[in-house]
Formats: C-alpha cells, structure tokens, sequence
C-alpha cells in the first residue's frame, strides 16, 4: 500500500484574523498556522492504514515554513517520507490552483491512495480532493469515517456520513483520492521530543516550480462578520419573565 | 518453579530488558535511585487518597520493576490516577520520590511506548506545546488582564529591569475566575510600592508538566529554553509566582537543569511584609476562614505558615482549621496533570476529591475556604456547587481577601 496525505496551512483562529490594507485577503503577518484538523485526521487514517498493511505513507505539507514543522510531526507520527510544496500566502485556499500543482507529482508518485481533510478551513472552492481526483482521472469520495482496504489492494471499503446520522459503506476502485472527515481513531500524540528529533534529522523533497495559471475564484472582498439583532434579555422573577414569555408569543403570533 | 519464575518475568522475561532501561533512566534523576531502598511497606499505597481505584498501587509498581515486570504497568490505568497531592512522597520511610520520579517516568515511558495518554491531558499537552498555555489561549493575550487591573502592571521588555519579576502563570493569566485574583495581586504589589514587572506575552507555560508528573519532558524541556531565554534578557533580583506549580518548575527543576532562580511564592513575599499589611488594612472581614494547603506549596515544598500569617493580618477574620491540615491536607485533585483527567479519574473513582474537600471545609462552619494555588479557585467553585454548599461556602484566593480588606477591591480603570 503505498500512501499519500495532503497537509494544508491554515490560519489559526486562535488569533485574530486581520484583513489586509487591500480589503480582500488578510495580513499575512497577523497570521498563526495551524495544520488543517481534517488533514490531521487523512494523516491519521493513513497510519492506521499503514498499520494494518505493509506499506508506505508520504506526508506532503503546502504552505510556507511551518508546513516544514508539520511534516516534521508527520514523521514522527509514522510517516515515511516528507515533502514540501512551497505555496504562496495568497494562493493557499484556492483547490484549483493546488490540484492543478500538484497533479503531476501524485500521479508520478503511484499511490494507491491519496487522502486529505474532506474541506480546509480556508478553502475558497470546492473541495481539494474531488479536483485533485478529476485531474488524475481517478474516482474520488469524501466525507469518509473509515476506510479499509482489500487484500489484493485493488479496493477500497469506505465509510461515508450522511445527514441525520445514516452511514453509508461503499465499494470504490484504487487508486483514489479520498475526504477524510475523520478517522477511525482521534489523531494520536506523539511526544514533543521526538518531534524535536524528526525536525532535526528531516529531509524533505521539494516539489517545486510556479503556480500554474488555472481559471479559479478571485476574493474580490473581505468582510467581518457583524452583528446586526441583539439578543434582547427578559429581567424579574420567574413569573414576571413567564408573562413576558406569553405575550411575546402573542403578539408576534406564533401559536 | 524455573519454569514459574520464567513466566513471571524474573528470569529473562521480555519485560526485564525494558524495566532495566527504565530503571537506568530513573536512576538518572535526583534520588531516582532511591527505588532501590523500598521496604514494601505500602505507606504509599495507604495515605494515597485514590490507591482504593488503582490496580496496581505505588507498592505494587515497585514491586512490578523488581520482578521485570515494567510491561504490566503499561496496561494499567494507575499510572493516570495520581493527582500529585504528595502523600506517598511525604510519607515514605524510604524518602522515594515517588510522584515526581517514579509516576513521572512511568508516564514518560508510556508516551514514549506509543501507549498513549489519555485525550483530555493529550489535549493540554499538544495546546500547551503549540500556544504556551493549556487552555489553547492567544499567546498574544496572555497580559490582556493588564487592562483591567486599574494601576500599571509594567510589562519588562528585554533590557529592561525590576526589583520583582512578577511570574503570572497561565491560569492567573487567562482563566476568567483567577484574574480578579492576578488583578488583586497587582494592587497589593502597586500599594505596597514594589518595582515590579511581567514578562507579558514572552511569558509561557512553566512546564511544571514534567515535575507535577505529567511526564512529558520534551515538552517540559523546550518550555525550560524559551523561558529561561527570556528571563536571561530582563535583570531582576527575584521572581515572584501565583501559583505553587510554578514556584515548585521554577525554584526545583530550572535550578537542576542549570538555571538558579530565587523564587517566592506570592503567600510568602507578603507575609514578610504582614506588618505594613496591617498598617494598610481598611476594613474588617467578619468571617470565619479555614484555609486549604495547597499539596504543591505544603507537602511538596514545605510552605505551611505563610498563608496563614496574610490572612491573620485581616481584621475580623476567624481562621479554623479543617480536619486534615498541613501535611494531612486533602488534595484538590487537580495536581499532576490531573486538572486534565478529571473524567477520566472519576470514572474510576466516581467520589471527586474536590467535592470531599468543600464538604470538609463546610464542616468547620466556615464561611469562606481560603486557597493560595490558583487551580483550587475553579475545581472547589465548582465542587461547591455540585455538593449543594453555594451561599453558605465561598471559595477565595488570599490575595483577593487581603486586597478586599485594604480597600483596593472593585472595578477601576488604570
């Protein structure tokens, strides 16, 4: 079984996002990074792959440095190999722009499968693994819960969620691409020491070479959300808030 | 009977290799090598307040590692239940460091194993690694309190200096319930005329996680780096804490890793100052006051009187003390890492420690349980709510009580 897992940075929300001088992106140097929470999980899933058949599970980290940082942790966790794809700040939640980049790479790689978080929290379009899956010519499902794989590793048995808790198990053909939302198993820790230790002895391949020209999406602005309607609070006592209760009803006719 | 002893591991059985490793690792730290002096009088196991849950109890892991068994203990919860509270330590005959050592380097080996550790304190873990505090808080915000603390708390940049290097530690910091204690301490500081300063947002987690027993010592050592390099960048003469895990991280384990500070916790360094506190104090405090000895400051560092010594400078107040006191105190349960397992911990024990304790303190007809460790602020809050004590017990940290006496409390803006 031979394993891919895409890494996106992401901003962190942690801290507060800033919108840019230019009203349509934000200030690059307000930013924290944060590995994308379903990438996390595509990684997880990957390992417990690699677990139950031999095989081999490459980490591709996007982003600027701290992607290098996350395939430093990747490799700690089990990964195999590390590569880094450099992405520009403004290109990053653009899915046409990075499946076009990144498709003669995965092809060139033969994996079997190529998993990634099924959305990014900065993603501007669809989904990176349904556009990485048309331009490989290759089936794609997303949303997926667990994924086992054949004997021979020619298919895959995915689990997938639907709305309103119905679970879907489907059959698909290798090689795909695969939406993680999340693993079977939360993703695991390791220590932060060897972390430290595979960011010392890391080597990492670097896909490199521009961005190409796709068609895609164009911010055109950003905006804050605002609040608009406060929450009004009733005050007094429990019967005082009952009648207050009785005749917001009535008056706006609800019942 | 060869064969017998084969299987249980005292002969060449595959656990023995590991167990010597990790007795050679343990016999690295300070009196790691005590291990050795184990009588197996089960002292530890006794005064434990949640050996009754475990499957292997302290004697019993000492007596695992004797016979090779190092393995067994990776399939045991145990090594998870220890709330740090210091009863076995303080009383081994042996003088074994037994929570900061043994239970500290267990843990260590099951990370390191790929055991595993349990989600809640996995989580503290990977937020205190990634933002300098467990609670996953802006590390940009760490002094925002400083806004509403009403005099001027000066954040030291590198260069610059103070007579006091004030360590705010991260729930002082952030949480909501301890600031109005940080802010309380900020005016005792102001009006006492202290040169003081923080280190703001250059300040991060103390990484007592290593020491309380957590056991992840990678992550305690790369906290030890950036602190001691920021604290190198300001001169100072001593450093005061809030909170007794820091003060324990500071003054102990920077020392034994090459960096002597001279620490202070906050109980301490005013309690020097009692009789200028008398001089300041306003107003009287008509209530009686029985006071928790936090495990952290009284049996792990030997610190009993100074919280009493500020609390007696309140006029009015009448101090109580509860049962269990000093060496004997109750744990709050929340030491060790275990203010991450509160779930996991009672789901196995299912009578939370913090909940014992309040009804202790209600018992002595107190009116408020005064705590000097900020993490009993929140645990016994909540354990007074749950145990049905609200509006007869009050929880509160002594800095609060003595800034309320001095007339310094309430709303202000700087």
């Amino acid at each position: 079984m031979k394993a891919a897992v895409i890494l996106r940075q992401v901003p962190d929300v942690v801290e507060e996002l800033v919108i840019a001088e230019d009203g349509r992106s934000l200030s690059e140097d307000d930013v924290m990074y944060i590995t994308n929470e379903l990438d996390e999980h595509a990684l997880e899933q990957a390992l417990l792959l690699k677990a139950r058949h031999t095989g081999t599970v490459t980490a591709i980290g996007l982003g600027g440095d701290a992607a290098r940082d996350a395939l430093a942790t990747s490799v700690a966790k089990g990964a195999d190999e590390a590569v880094f794809v450099p992405i520009d700040f403004a290109a990053r939640g653009d899915n046409c722009v990075l499946s076009a980049h990144l498709a003669a790479a995965l092809k060139a790689g033969g994996y079997d499968v190529v998993l990634t978080g099924v959305y990014a929290t900065d993603q501007l379009d669809a989904g990176l693994g349904g556009l990485l899956a048309a331009r490989l010519g290759i089936p794609y499902v997303g949303g997926l819960s667990g994924v086992q794989l054949d004997a021979g590793g020619r298919k895959a048995v995915v689990h997938k969620e639907y709305p309103g808790g119905r679970l879907g198990v489907m059959e698909v053909d290798l090689p795909a691409v695969l939406g993680i939302q999340s693993a079977e198993q939360p993703p695991r820790y390791v220590p932060v020491s060897k972390v430290m230790q595979a960011r010392r002895t890391l080597r990492v391949k670097e896909l490199k070479g521009p961005l190409p020209q796709v068609a895609g999406v164009t911010v055109r602005k950003l905006l804050k959300p605002e609040s608009s309607a406060h929450a009004k609070m009733l005050e007094g006592d429990e019967d005082a808030v009952a009648g207050q209760i009785v005749n917001l009803v009535k008056e706006r006719g609800l019942l | 009977m060869q064969a017998e002893a084969k299987s249980m591991g005292v002969e060449g059985g595959k656990g023995v290799d590991a167990t010597k490793a990790f007795l050679g690792r343990l016999s690295l730290l300070p009196d790691g090598d005590r291990i050795a002096a184990c009588i197996q009088c089960g002292m530890c196991s006794g005064s434990c307040p949640v050996g009754y849950a475990m499957d292997i109890n302290p004697r019993m892991m000492i007596a695992k590692l004797r016979a090779g068994r190092v393995d067994d203990l990776y399939r045991s919860s145990s090594i998870w239940l220890c709330v740090a509270c210091f009863n076995c330590t303080y009383r081994c005959p042996s003088n074994i460091p037994i929570t900061d050592r043994l239970i500290a380097s267990l843990r260590e080996e099951l990370l390191a194993g790929g055991v595993g550790v349990p989600p809640e304190l996995q989580a503290a873990f990977e937020k205190t690694a990634r933002y300098g505090n467990p609670f996953g808080e802006s590390p940009k915000k760490r002094d925002a309190w400083t806004k509403e603390a009403g005099v001027e708390v000066p954040v030291l940049e590198p260069g610059d200096s103070a007579d006091v290097l004030w360590w705010v530690g991260c729930f002082g910091s952030y949480n909501k319930r301890n600031r109005k204690d940080t802010i309380a301490l900020a005016r005792l500081l102001d009006v006492l005329g202290v040169d003081f300063g923080i280190l703001g947002t250059d300040e991060w987690c103390s990484g007592d996680l290593r020491c309380t027993s957590q056991g992840e010592e990678g992550l305690f050592d790369a906290l030890y780096r950036h602190n001691t390099a920021q604290l190198s960048k300001r001169k100072y003469k001593e450093v005061l804490v809030g909170d007794p895990h820091a003060f324990n991280a500071l003054s102990k384990e920077y020392k034994r890793l090459g960096t002597p500070l001279k620490v202070r916790h906050y109980t301490q360094f005013l309690a020097e100052r009692a009789p200028e506190l008398r001089r300041l104090m306003k107003q009287t405090m008509q209530a009686k006051v029985t006071y928790h000895d936090a495990c952290c400051l009284g049996r792990r560092n030997n610190e009993y009187e100074a919280p009493r010594i500020v609390l007696e400078t309140i006029p009015g107040i009448r101090l109580v003390d509860m049962p269990r006191n000093r060496e004997n105190a109750l744990c709050c349960g929340g030491g060790g890492g275990a203010n991450w397992l509160d779930s996991f911990i009672w789901e196995r024990t299912r009578v939370p420690l913090p909940v014992q304790r309040v009804q202790e303190a209600a018992k002595t007809g107190a009116d408020i349980l005064a705590v000097s460790c900020p993490l009993e602020i929140p645990r016994f809050d909540d354990a007074i709510k749950t145990s049905g004590l609200e509006g007869r017990l009050r929880v509160r940290e002594v800095s609060e009580m003595a800034a309320e006496a001095m007339g310094l409390s309430g709303a202000r803006v700087a």
